[in-house]
């Protein structure tokens, strides 16, 4: 399993699935396009005009974002289980989805009497999961040190106290926050260029910073006294990847809400997959983040359900986080199963 | 005396929180020597060797590294020059053994730098040197204890410092794989032209492999000599606690040190 060779192959073909499941998801929808019709439309030679607006307009910025979100998922899940030296770590532990989720349930329950509140929510979202994650550090650090087992102990608290604090807020809120919880579970439904221009910095930024963070999370996965005998300053090592994963997982978060177990499942099957060299955990995290959010949203696309809301019929794609969590958790236990025995 | 010492610790006194435990202590190391620091638990051991690496710094005193105030060294500038195998160190499980040791090269490389063909020589030599060269390819969890502390030892080798120091390198392991670690750093010593400090428990191995003894009891040096001159009846009485009889095998040449009681 870990020779080279065998680790190259696997890359090449986790990165095959990923171009694949690109092409397919772009000609899924309420018209079936075929992959090659995909690929033409996408070159700028569209056998028929109305392919270039289907797949160009309305179906790319879905597809792009299934690629972005998964890798930074991916990627923030791998950097996150080095720095809190544990293979549950995933990135809700940074405190950014209830952070995010937080702001918007406020943000909503309280409108601020702006015209059209909707738009704003994504920015708003990307601020509270921010300062979830600001405030997941600082808690954590006592004397300016942070400790693993400090840093998650304080995340899970810290998730929960956001998490009733939500609850409250929309209990006591006079208007319907439905559309909360597609954020709650993490969807792609109806995502537009916008989106995409949302997440892109922070990918952009984040998801080179977080590959060049390999040689430090490789140092940090050793004892600290060694980390520190081979001159690594650890402190300011674990913020600056904590800091890193909780930048992807706010950019993931504020277009597609909080979505699980990727971030989680990702980093685990690289590193049964690689070994435990970050130089490899790392690139191969971020892939297979994208292979699995770009296959769940495929099926989340094609299972469609009509919500019971009186005034419409009409049927919605299950948001993706949902899928993720019914088909993700077998695959999860039969991976933990065979690497862990 | 002409060579400048690898390092030295003057009027070094160290501690963690209210707890002083190292009080005014000077040492001084030489050059291709192998010095074993012994003691009884808890009598400051581990902080000497941690106060020489900087991974505790000093209330008072200075440490000097090649006669220059160890504070003027960045982090990765000490690990160029101090290589220290800490006493249980940890690596992720699935690591191999080749990960582990170009690892060695970080304070070379710092957090982007390229390993280079400085740095492949410098890994493919301490694998060599420790006899995994074969075994580079294989996970650290699935080597015996014996192999798992050479690979550390090849970590700290890659780091191509010239001064080592190891805290009990030889706890947990098996007679045989004692053996094999302490000739190991022996060999070093004597190939490289290393500096070896070691903290011991056992006194047979720091009689036997240690160029110079360093007994250290309540933080202070309490003697310090060749092995024959400081591991004496009365000190291991008075340090120890412990009625014990010193011999030298006549067939082996070596020295033992066979505590039998408490001596109450």
């Amino acid at each position: 399993m870990r020779s080279a060779r065998s680790f190259a192959a696997l890359t090449l073909l986790a990165a095959v699935a990923a171009v694949v499941l690109f092409v397919l998801h772009l000609g899924l929808g309420t018209v079936w396009i075929p992959p090659d019709r995909v690929v033409l439309a996408l070159l700028d030679r569209p056998t028929d005009p109305t392919d270039l607006t289907i797949v160009r307009e309305l179906r790319l910025p879905r597809a792009i974002l299934g690629l972005l979100v998964g890798c930074m998922l991916g990627l923030s899940g791998a950097l996150l289980q080095v720095v809190m030296r544990n293979r549950l770590a995933e990135p809700g532990l940074t405190g950014v989805s209830t952070g995010g989720i937080f702001a918007a349930v406020l943000f909503l329950a309280g409108t601020w009497g702006l015209p059209s509140p909707g738009q704003l929510l994504p920015f708003v979202v990307l601020v509270g999961a921010l300062a979830g994650g600001a405030l997941v550090l600082f808690a954590s650090s006592f004397r300016g040190r942070i400790d693993p087992l400090r840093l998650i102990l304080t995340a899970v608290i810290v998730n929960a106290v956001l998490g009733s604090l939500t609850s409250i807020v929309m209990l006591n809120s006079q208007q319907a926050l439905g559309g909360i919880l597609s954020w709650l579970i993490g969807s792609l439904n109806g995502r537009v260029w916008d989106d995409v221009w949302l997440a892109l910095p922070w990918a952009a930024a984040g998801i080179p910073a977080g590959l060049l963070a390999a040689r430090a999370a490789n140092l940090l996965q050793l004892d600290d006294e060694s980390g520190r005998a081979l001159g690594l300053p650890l402190q300011p090592a674990r913020v600056a990847l904590f800091g890193l994963a909780a930048v992807l997982a706010a950019g993931a978060v504020s277009v597609s809400g909080a979505i699980a177990f990727v971030g989680l499942m990702a980093p685990n099957a690289a590193r049964v997959i690689a070994g435990a060299d970050a130089r490899r955990v790392l690139p191969l995290a971020a892939l297979i983040g994208c292979v699995l959010l770009l296959a769940a949203d495929l099926v989340a696309q094609s299972l469609s359900i009509r919500p019971p809301i009186p005034s419409s019929s009409a049927r919605v794609g299950l948001p993706v986080g949902a899928v993720l969590a019914v088909f993700g958790a077998p695959l999860l236990i039969t991976l933990i199963r065979r690497s862990i025995r | 005396m002409n060579h400048v010492e690898p390092i030295r610790l003057a009027q070094v006194s160290a501690g963690y929180g209210q707890r002083v435990v190292l009080d005014g202590l000077d040492l001084g190391l030489q050059q291709g020597t192998i010095t074993a620091i012994v003691g009884p638990n808890g009598s400051g051991k581990s902080t000497v060797i941690r106060a020489m690496a900087r991974l505790l710094p000093t209330r008072s005193g200075v440490v000097l590294l090649d006669g220059q105030d160890i504070r003027s060294f960045g982090p990765r500038g000490i690990a160029r020059l101090v290589s220290v195998l800490p006493q249980s160190p940890s690596s992720p499980p699935g690591l191999t053994v080749r990960e582990l040791v170009e690892l060695g090269r970080f304070p070379h490389t710092g957090l982007f730098g390229r390993l280079g063909v400085e740095g492949v020589l410098a890994v493919e030599s301490a694998l060599t040197l420790t006899g995994l060269a074969d075994f580079a390819q294989r996970p650290l969890d699935e080597l015996s204890g014996g192999e798992r502390q050479r690979a550390w030892v090849a970590l700290a080798l890659a780091q191509g410092a010239s001064t080592l120091l190891l805290d009990e390198p030889t706890t947990f392991l098996d007679v045989r794989h004692q053996f094999e670690v302490l000739d190991l750093v022996a060999s070093l010593c004597t190939s490289r032209d290393m500096t070896v400090v070691m903290v011991l428990h056992d006194l047979v191995h720091a009689a036997n492999y240690a160029d110079r003894v360093v007994v250290v009891d309540d933080g202070r040096i309490v003697a310090d000599g060749a092995p024959a001159e400081v591991l004496t009846v009365e000190l291991m009485q008075t340090v120890f606690g412990v009625a014990a009889r010193i011999f030298t095998d006549a067939e082996s040449g070596r020295m033992f040190c066979l505590p039998i009681g408490t001596g109450s």
